[in-house]
């Protein structure tokens, strides 16, 4: 078996053929990022963030995306999905035993006949 | 003969004292000193005991006969023995348990300086790895019940340790309805399987096993029981209520903890039934409850807001990837070709995931745990900008996140590509449904990473410091055993997922190494 090769049967795998390709990822990202301008200066006006001409808002919280908006789109086309399965996750206790007792009538069909 | 032939008994004779002295140590250095050192110990009988298995084989303890190996009744009128049977499959689990135990133990020490019971917390989380580490060593039904009884007490108590949080409280009542129902249905199918053949010891029924109607309706029981404590869809809701009120440390552990309940549905289902399964029926029940839990439970995690939330719907669809794999290992038992197919790879991949996700998914817990014991917040809406203040927590996040998300070359990639593979053979559905699941994974993961560790500093968390060492400790063996399955999945996979899939499927072996001593 060839040293950190997985088969799986259908194919194979191999881990540090992935860290050699990692490797030579690397080496290029350094090689292009060393090939940047050498008149760059840390601190000065080159540092600023441009924020469309206007002053840059001293607390992240003002220039950051929340979380909640993440997805949107995605979430807004399966909102018929959405809207279904948050109707069945109530948080009420009863609800969840509800859930159990027909998901064990139903294994227990499946199994019996 | 040598020390070593104990230790199926010290595994739970340890954490079990463990439990009981705990409550006197209420200097705080002693608890904590306590809390390591037996967790130390306990990793390290774990490790003896999967490495002994390994290489002579099932080891069988009798606990209260003649002598220790002797499974025969040794001339008492009511032979009354627990007889353990720790196969590889057992000693895995045991070992990845207890990794994530030891991980979880580290890690709560300087979370609990910040309250008060301490000690009531490390005497229930003693309990919790007793509870855990008999039910994946025991070869007897009813004790399998006793253990998984004792790990759901010790988990409502731990589960609402944050005692002034109503939210808290209700989740540990929740679970323990939901529990308590449960583990009444399983003692029921031991019911019936007693009545039916006079014992409870799992091979001695599984020699005897005839697929009648009775088996049928205990076969039912466990299951649909089983897989509820398990957290499997539509049965899960507890899930995310329990971890992301549990403390981190005890969440990362409740991962294992939860594997042990799907321990007990591979074991029921392969080694007590095995080939005596004449129908389908059950593997493809595994096989859809692995679909459901995968997929709803990643889209449930998309819209998350909750970092525990988040990461504990997404616990439930991981465990999805185990019951899809092993479920068509299931489906393929009774036909040889099959299993040599695409069976076997299957469960290799099933069992493959059940570690990484310990491990994945435990260090993404103590992430969390992390977070909130810098911050105070795990509100995502509320987070951002933390890489800079928290490097290494952010360094431990993206390995972890790359990992469950099965990006290669991290360890979740391997096993889901042997489940991708080989549940292809049964159906493409199975294949693509898991696919979707992974890139939803990678989607959810990478909005957390750009919430609360990317993006302009916040005002708020100006003075934000990285974790105390000893967190960073905890979560720092998760991401050795993380690295480590990652860069040696061909040794992962010959001496820990192989022999232990092997096992699984052997129950001949199972039964014959309780036989040969002439229960």
């Amino acid at each position: 078996m060839m040293l950190g090769t997985v088969q799986s049967g259908f194919g194979y795998w191999n881990v540090y053929a992935w860290i050699i390709f990692f490797a030579l990822a690397a080496v290029l990202v350094f090689y292009f990022r060393s090939a940047g301008r050498s008149d760059y200066k840390a601190g000065t006006y080159q540092d600023e963030i441009f924020y469309g001409g206007n002053p840059v808002p001293k607390d992240g919280d003002e220039i950051a995306v929340p979380a909640s908006s993440a997805y949107w789109g995605f979430t807004e086309a399966l909102s018929p999905f959405y809207k279904l399965l948050l109707s069945l996750h109530t948080g009420i206790a009863s609800d969840y035993m509800g859930y159990f007792v027909i998901t064990m009538a139903l294994v227990s069909v499946l199994i019996v006949l | 003969m040598t020390w070593q032939i104990h230790i199926p008994a010290l595994l739970i004779a340890l954490p079990l004292l463990g439990a009981f002295v705990a409550p006197v140590f209420v200097n705080r250095r002693l608890r904590d000193i306590w809390f390591t050192a037996l967790s130390a110990v306990v990793l390290i009988l774990a490790f003896l005991l999967w490495r002994r298995v390994g290489a002579e084989g099932t080891a069988i303890y009798v606990m209260g006969g003649e002598s220790w190996d002797l499974t025969l009744p040794s001339g008492m009128s009511v032979p009354i023995r627990i007889i353990m049977e720790v196969d590889a499959f057992s000693a895995f689990m045991a070992l990845s348990g207890s990794i994530a135990s030891f991980a979880g133990a580290i890690f709560s020490l300087r979370f609990l300086d910040r309250t008060t019971g301490g000690e009531k917390f490390v005497a229930l989380y003693f309990l919790l790895m007793t509870g855990m580490l008999g039910m994946e060593t025991t070869g007897d039904l009813f004790n399998f019940f006793v253990f998984l009884e004792i790990s759901s007490v010790a988990s409502y108590g731990l589960i609402a340790f944050w005692r002034n949080r109503p939210e808290a409280i209700e989740a540990s009542f929740k679970y323990m309805l939901l529990s308590t129902i449960a583990a009444l249905m399983v003692l029921l199918g031991i019911g019936i399987l007693y009545g039916r053949y006079g014992v409870l010891n799992m091979a001695a029924i599984a020699k005897a096993m005839q697929f009648g109607l009775p088996e049928k309706v205990a076969l039912a029981l466990f299951v649909a029981a089983l897989a509820m404590k398990c957290g499997s869809v539509p049965m899960h809701m507890w899930v995310p209520d329990a971890y992301s009120q549990a403390p981190a440390g005890l969440a990362c552990f409740l991962v294992s903890v939860s594997q042990a309940s799907l321990y007990g549905l591979f074991r029921i289902s392969f080694s007590v039934y095995g080939r005596a399964l004449d129908t389908p029926a059950v593997a493809w029940i595994i096989i859809v409850f692995g679909i459901l839990s995968m997929f709803i439970a990643v889209v449930m995690a998309v819209i998350q807001k909750e970092v525990k939330r988040l990461m504990a719907y997404h616990a439930v669809s991981q465990t999805g990837y185990m019951l899809l794999g092993v479920g068509v290992g299931l489906l393929a038992l009774t036909h040889p070709q099959a299993m040599s197919e695409y069976g076997f790879t299957a469960m290799q991949g099933g069992i493959f995931h059940i570690i990484n996700h310990a491990m994945y998914k435990g260090l993404l817990f103590l992430t969390a745990g992390s977070i909130f014991y810098a911050s105070g917040t795990l509100d995502l809406n509320r987070l951002g900008g933390l890489a800079r203040n928290m490097p290494y927590t952010t360094v431990m996040f993206v390995v972890s996140a790359a990992a469950i998300a099965g990006l290669p070359p991290v360890n979740g990639f391997v096993s889901k590509l042997l489940v991708y593979e080989s549940s292809f053979a049964v159906h493409p559905i199975l294949t693509v449904m898991a696919l979707v699941t992974s890139i939803l994974t990678l989607a959810s993961f990478v909005k957390v990473f750009q919430s609360a560790f990317l993006g302009p500093a916040r005002a708020r968390f100006s003075e934000v410091r990285e974790v105390p060492r000893s967190m960073l400790v905890g979560m720092t063996v998760l991401l050795v055993a993380i690295l480590w399955l990652s860069f040696m999945p061909t040794w992962s996979l010959s001496k820990l997922v192989g022999p232990a899939a092997q096992a699984l499927v052997d129950q001949a072996g199972y039964i014959e190494a309780i036989m040969r001593s002439g229960l």
